[in-house]
């Protein structure tokens, strides 16, 4: 370049050359300089912009990974103190109960300073934070000193003592646009906000907007969560939502209670198979697999046999619903019964024995009463017997006093008679009332009055009603008498049946030659070949408290019904008790006539 | 001259008042039926009676309730119980109490006549 100028140029120029020369170099080296600290502010720019985008980085997950409020707010506070250099900053929440201001977090200021903040009530009076909170906007005190507005808040002397002359108050609102807090910065020059530093405010409040709105509704969802545990505690009841699909299940903290789990562990069927009463096992399965098989409602109780053999009733209620995904899945409760259980059992007991001490005592009462009656004639015929045959004897005959004692004999014989007619007046049945029915609704009206029972009974009752089974004539209360009746004695049969599941089929079925069949097949103990014919004696029976007389009574009432009711024995455990009544054939089974005989049971009912 | 002894019936079943005295009278004693305890003690045959043949149960005053009486007023009555109840716990209790025998209605004349037999002999 030098060779460029030589050599063009005039001599005289040579000084100017130099001179200009030396400018240029000069001018070179500032720009180069100039070049240089702006490649430095570039990177500083870059740096500063990605140490920013990190800590909000760092921020936004302590709020997602749930760090206390505090934590996040005092990251925050350092945040902007490190990235904003020369100011401390605080953020005051507002506590709705005054409304007060409560410090969330002001880690660079001192206790000093902190501890009158604590509480100032949220009015304008307080300062700028005050007045930021109530009119919604960003407060700028440049100079705490120069700026008589702020002459008499509360914050201004408390400021100015600790060296600050510059407050910067931003509020902090919920999505919904209520002041959830103010963030203030303060800083011991007197300043205005850059647009750099309203740009970071605004990114700083955005995110402890995010923390205190996700705070609050946590704290509101631990309180009606400890109150829903509460409640449950009290109540004894857990609550389950099992996915009959992928069998996950979710547990609330009294369920992990009753059952007397490790609220840590994870609930499988396998684990809650290990704290159902083995006796109940079968029961759980049968509830598990309907529950599966269609979405439904249900209900069970079922028992528990805990680590220290004691037992624990419990009463299950689920609902099942479809989720989004189309799985089938029930919420339920589980309430714990065992103190209700035990007090209702101690009643059952002492109702059975109640009930069974009064039914012997009604029977003998009822056979000395039969007795006496009949005896007192009986005594008057014999001992006129007697007299009437010595008289004869004697010589000459009495036959005046022997015609006496003769007709005396008659009169008791009538006695005696009458005794008998008045027995079976009083226990003649009603006239039986005749209807057209259904079998299939009596039978499920039966099943459902003895259900509990069953269920109380450890029984698992399976029902096969026929379809478009034909309507019979008869008596609805007479045939369901006989229902509940082969119903109990399938269930007496199988109460001491513990080493299998006690199975309970009921079943109706068209029986040919006009005939409809219902049978009841338990797998208890069964009857023996040689007693089967005595059965349905009156008074036979092989339980210890029994009368005998409900298979004699229901056979009669079958018969009564021109049909046939009989005991076979099962190929396995157990027996099965069958009835067969005439079904209507003739053309009056219509539909209409059925509702009229609904219709007219439903009238007299009424 | 009274050879006959005096049996006498309380019983407020009327078959057996009426039929009673009639077998009695029949084995050879002199009888008279009461409908009542009442009736019976009113009666100038308390006195006399060598032989009660009484019922248990009875309204108003029973069977053992006129014995008892009678055993205040000092009327040592040999006692034939009858009853229509039969209670095999009753007739040792009443036997125990003093009774000769107690019969459960309906009772033979073989039984009676064994009972009264034994009661006589007593009196």
């Amino acid at each position: 370049m030098m060779d460029f100028y030589a050599g063009r140029g005039h001599p005289d120029d040579v000084q100017d050359v130099g001179e200009n020369t030396a400018e240029l170099l000069e001018r070179l080296k500032r720009a180069e300089e100039a070049l240089e600290t702006r490649e430095l502010n570039f990177q500083t720019l870059v740096q500063r912009a990605e140490a920013q985008l990190a800590g909000e980085k760092r921020l936004l997950e302590m709020v997602a990974s749930g760090y206390p409020l505090s934590d996040v707010l005092t990251e925050l506070c350092k945040f902007v103190e490190d990235t904003a250099a020369d100011c401390q900053c605080g953020v005051y929440l507002i506590d709705e109960r005054g409304p007060k201001f409560r410090i969330g977090a002001a880690p660079g200021l001192p206790a000093t300073f902190n501890d009158p903040c604590e509480g100032l009530p949220v009015t304008p009076e307080a300062g700028p934070c005050g007045v930021a909170a109530c009119t919604k906007t960003q407060v700028i005190v440049r100079d705490f000193e120069s700026e008589p507005l702020w002459e008499s808040c509360s914050i201004r002397p408390l400021a100015l003592a600790h060296g600050f002359r510059s407050q910067w108050s931003t509020p902090i609102y919920s999505r919904d646009g209520r002041v959830l807090a103010t963030f203030g910065i303060f800083q011991r020059n007197p300043a205005s906000p850059t647009q750099v530093q309203l740009d970071l405010i605004a990114q700083v409040t955005h995110i402890a907007s995010i923390a205190i709105e996700r705070a609050l509704s946590e704290a509101a969802l631990k309180r009606s969560e400890a109150f829903l545990a509460e409640a449950q505690h009290l109540s004894r009841i857990g609550s389950f939502a099992w996915n009959a699909l992928t069998d996950e299940i979710t547990w609330s903290e009294q369920l992990y209670r009753i059952f007397e789990f490790d609220p840590q562990t994870t609930v499988t069927l396998e684990l809650i198979g290990t704290r159902v009463h083995p006796e109940d096992i079968p029961l759980l399965n049968d509830m598990i697999e309907r529950a599966r098989k269609a979405v439904s409602d249900f209900q069970y109780e079922h028992r528990l046999l805990m680590p220290d053999k004691s037992v624990k009733y419990l009463n299950l209620i689920a609902h099942g619903m479809r989720n989004e995904d189309g799985e089938v899945e029930y919420i339920g409760a589980v309430q714990d019964i065992s103190r209700r259980q035990s007090s209702e059992e101690a009643l059952g007991k002492a109702r059975s024995e109640l009930a069974h001490v009064a039914r012997v005592m009604s029977l003998g009462a009822l056979t000395a009463s039969i007795a006496h009656e009949v005896n007192q004639p009986l005594s008057g015929i014999i001992t006129n017997a007697s007299t009437c045959m010595r008289m004869l004897e004697a010589d000459p005959p009495n036959i005046d006093g022997a015609r006496e004692t003769v007709r005396r004999t008659i009169r008791d014989g009538h006695r005696a008679a009458d005794v008998i007619t008045r027995l079976r007046a009083l226990f003649s049945r009603k006239e039986a009332l005749t209807e057209r029915l259904d079998l299939n609704e009596a039978t499920r009206e039966v099943i459902a009055l003895s259900l509990s029972e069953l269920q109380g009974n450890r029984i698992i009752l399976r029902a096969e009603l026929a379809n478009e089974l034909p309507l019979v004539t008869g008596d609805r209360v007479q045939l369901q008498q006989v229902i509940l009746n082969l119903l109990r004695n399938a269930s007496d049969a199988m109460s001491s049946v513990d080493n299998r599941p006690r199975q309970l089929l009921i079943r109706t079925k068209q029986d040919g030659n006009g005939a409809v069949r219902l049978s009841v097949q338990d797998n208890g103990v069964g009857i023996q070949p040689e007693s089967i014919n005595k059965l349905f004696d009156a008074f036979y029976t092989t339980k210890s408290d029994g009368m005998g007389i409900g298979l004699s009574v229901s056979r009669s009432i079958i018969e009564t019904h021109q049909g046939s009711l009989w005991a076979t024995p099962n190929d396995g455990p157990g027996a099965t008790f069958s009835f067969s009544i005439p079904h209507v054939t003739d053309a009056a089974a219509t539909p209409d006539k059925t509702a009229r005989a609904n219709h007219e049971r439903a009238a007299r009912q009424g | 001259m009274n050879a006959r002894p005096l049996i006498s019936v309380v019983d407020d079943d009327e078959s057996v008042r009426e039929s009673l005295p009639d077998l009695l009278k029949e084995f050879g004693f002199d009888a008279k039926a009461f409908s009542s305890a009442a009736d019976f003690l009113s009666s100038d045959w308390v006195g006399r009676t060598n032989c009660l043949i009484l019922d248990v149960a009875m309204p108003g005053m029973t069977g053992p309730d006129l014995q008892r009486e009678l055993t205040l007023r000092r009327h040592a009555i040999p006692i034939v119980f009858i009853t229509a109840h039969r209670d095999d716990n009753v007739r040792p209790r009443l036997i125990e109490q003093g009774a000769v025998e107690c019969l459960f209605k309906p009772f033979t004349e073989t039984d009676l006549l064994a009972a009264l037999n034994t009661a006589l002999r007593v009196s």
